[in-house]
């Protein structure tokens, strides 16, 4: 049997002491580049080299043998990588780690290294096997992909960042155009208001006032649209609630009595300004006709949903439809069929003993649109 | 009317200060000032001591109605009501202001209005509802007596 360190005198396959080791030919044969060190000599040095190792960092085994493996580090080397290594050294327990090393011509190469302690019996570490492979090729595809993520991740951020600024951009756009709408309303109610107060002639002065009315009414569809935070959807309960009651106290009749039922409906957003109109239209013409000289009363308003349709009564205990004294051909009567055309309603005048109810139905157009889960 | 309100009216869109001031001369007020921005409407205030200023939020030249009112808020014994398109912007507690009238106002709005606060000022807390074109701060409820009021009102 041979000695057990007659592998050292192998450095030649035709050592003589050699040839009866295969393992040490195959060892100092194979393409992988590989090393033992000694660790109970000082500064663990390199006491057997193969041609692969010679061949991958391009040193001399004259130059390597007898050296710390620490020459195989250079300036952009991972000191953290290092400390990892001297660690599975002191702790005598092996280690696989991706190391950036230098050959001696300075060019750098990824080191796949592998080293793991040798025991003998007793548990005492005689050497460290290390086996080295340049896996400079694969480390950079890594990097690669790895950068080529982060420029994806870069550009998504990028993307997000411009989509959220477009986005606040068109908000406070919408914000602009509501703010000018509503100045822009107020002004033309300001023009007929300020207008209405000069003209002499009470008829004139009248239809000036209907006319701002109808302006306030629009004024009203559009505050609510927007105050409500959702410009799709608009409640002709909440309209009427406030159109109603403006025009009751407005008109200054304290001797007539307002009521209210209402029951919210949801209407598609185009409905909006015809409904508004309508409701304000049927309104002043009960305040104006059904309770003539100062005759006291009650109105009723009613609102709610029937299916698909909506529903909205206009209600007076005044002097009846035979006592009024409408014009079919009147733009208020002309304003109405118009509006009722606009939103498919069905608009009957029917005697309520006492006074006039007006039935006005529409389809509700809002439940076209398709239901969000 | 006994006691004609003492209004300071601050807005910079000429038409809307012009009908405002015609609105209140016609019900019987006092217009006391107009002003178009901050800086005007916070040394009108103090000068003529109004009982109720109407503030628009936006003024002339980007300046704040606002910051006009935040200043006006140290004058004992006016009370301030914003006028503004925007009334989402505003914070809950309407930033010390007592009330808002959201524009499009009408001037039907400002008919039921102005006896509302007439007697909110002079003789708290009002007899008469509140219009539903006003909306009033949390504070100022409760400061003329409406939240207590309110609240026996929705016992069963």
């Amino acid at each position: 049997m041979e000695p057990a360190e007659a592998w050292r005198m192998t450095d030649s396959l035709h050592a003589e002491h050699g040839k009866g080791d295969p393992f040490a030919a195959a060892i100092r044969a194979t393409r992988m580049a590989m090393i033992i060190t000694d660790p109970r000599l000082p500064d663990n040095p390199i006491v057997f080299v193969n041609d692969a190792f010679c061949k991958l960092s391009g040193y001399d085994r004259s130059e390597i043998m007898g050296t710390n493996c620490r020459f195989l580090q250079g300036p952009d080397t991972d000191r953290e990588d290092v400390r990892r290594i001297r660690e599975a050294v002191a702790e005598r327990r092996d280690i696989a780690v991706d190391l950036l090393n230098y050959r001696k011509d300075g060019t750098s190469f990824w080191n796949g290294l592998y080293m793991s302690p040798v025991v003998n019996e007793d548990g005492e570490v005689l050497y460290f096997f290390a086996s080295q492979l340049d896996i400079t090729h694969r480390v950079d595809n890594e990097l690669q992909i790895r950068n080529e993520k982060a420029a994806v991740e870069r550009q998504v951020v990028e993307r997000t960042r411009e989509l959220t600024e477009a986005l606040a951009a068109k908000t406070m756009l919408v914000h602009e155009v509501d703010h000018r709408v509503k100045n822009n309303l107020q002004m033309i109610s300001s023009l007929l208001g300020m207008q209405a107060r000069t003209i002499a002639d009470p008829d004139a002065r009248e239809k000036m006032r209907m006319m701002l009315d109808r302006v306030e009414a629009l004024g009203t569809v559009h505050r609510q649209l927007y105050d409500s935070g959702n410009v799709t959807r608009f409640d002709v309960a909440d309209c009427a609630r406030e159109l109603v009651t403006d025009l009751v106290h407005g008109s200054g009749r304290n001797e007539i009595r307002l009521r209210l039922e209402l029951e919210s409906v949801v209407i598609a957003v185009d409905k909006a300004a015809p409904v508004a109109l309508m409701l304000n239209e049927l309104v002043t013409n009960a305040l104006k006709h059904a309770f003539p000289d100062g005759r006291a009363g009650k109105l009723v308003v009613s609102v709610e949903p029937d299916g698909a349709d909506v529903r909205l009564d206009v209600r007076d205990d005044g002097v009846g439809i035979s006592g009024r004294s409408i014009d079919p051909k009147s733009f208020g009567q002309r304003l109405v069929k118009t509006l009722g055309r606009q939103l498919g309603a069905t608009i009957e005048w029917l005697p309520a003993d006492p006074g006039t109810r007006v039935a006005v139905r529409f389809p509700n157009g809002a439940g076209k649109e398709p239901v969000k889960p | 009317m006994s006691d004609p309100l003492r209004i300071l009216i601050v807005e910079d869109e000429a038409l809307i200060l012009m009908q405002l001031e015609m609105l209140f001369e016609d019900a019987g007020h006092e217009v006391v000032g107009t002003a178009v921005s901050e800086e005007e409407a916070v040394a009108l205030a103090i000068e003529t001591r109004p009982d109720i200023a109407f503030v628009d939020v936006r003024l002339k030249d980007g300046t704040s109605g606002m910051k006009a009112a935040r200043a006006m808020r140290d004058i004992a014994g006016l009370t301030v009501v914003f006028l503004t398109a925007n009334v989402r912007m505003l914070p809950d507690d309407l930033d010390g202001a007592a009330a808002v009238i959201p524009k499009p106002f009408s001037e039907k709005v400002f008919g039921a209005a102005l006896p509302f606060l007439e007697e909110c000022v002079r003789r708290p807390p009002p007899s008469m509802d509140r219009p539903p074109g006003v909306r009033l701060a949390p504070w100022y409820l409760e400061r003329i007596g409406l939240r207590a009021a309110q609240a026996a009102a929705e016992l069963p």
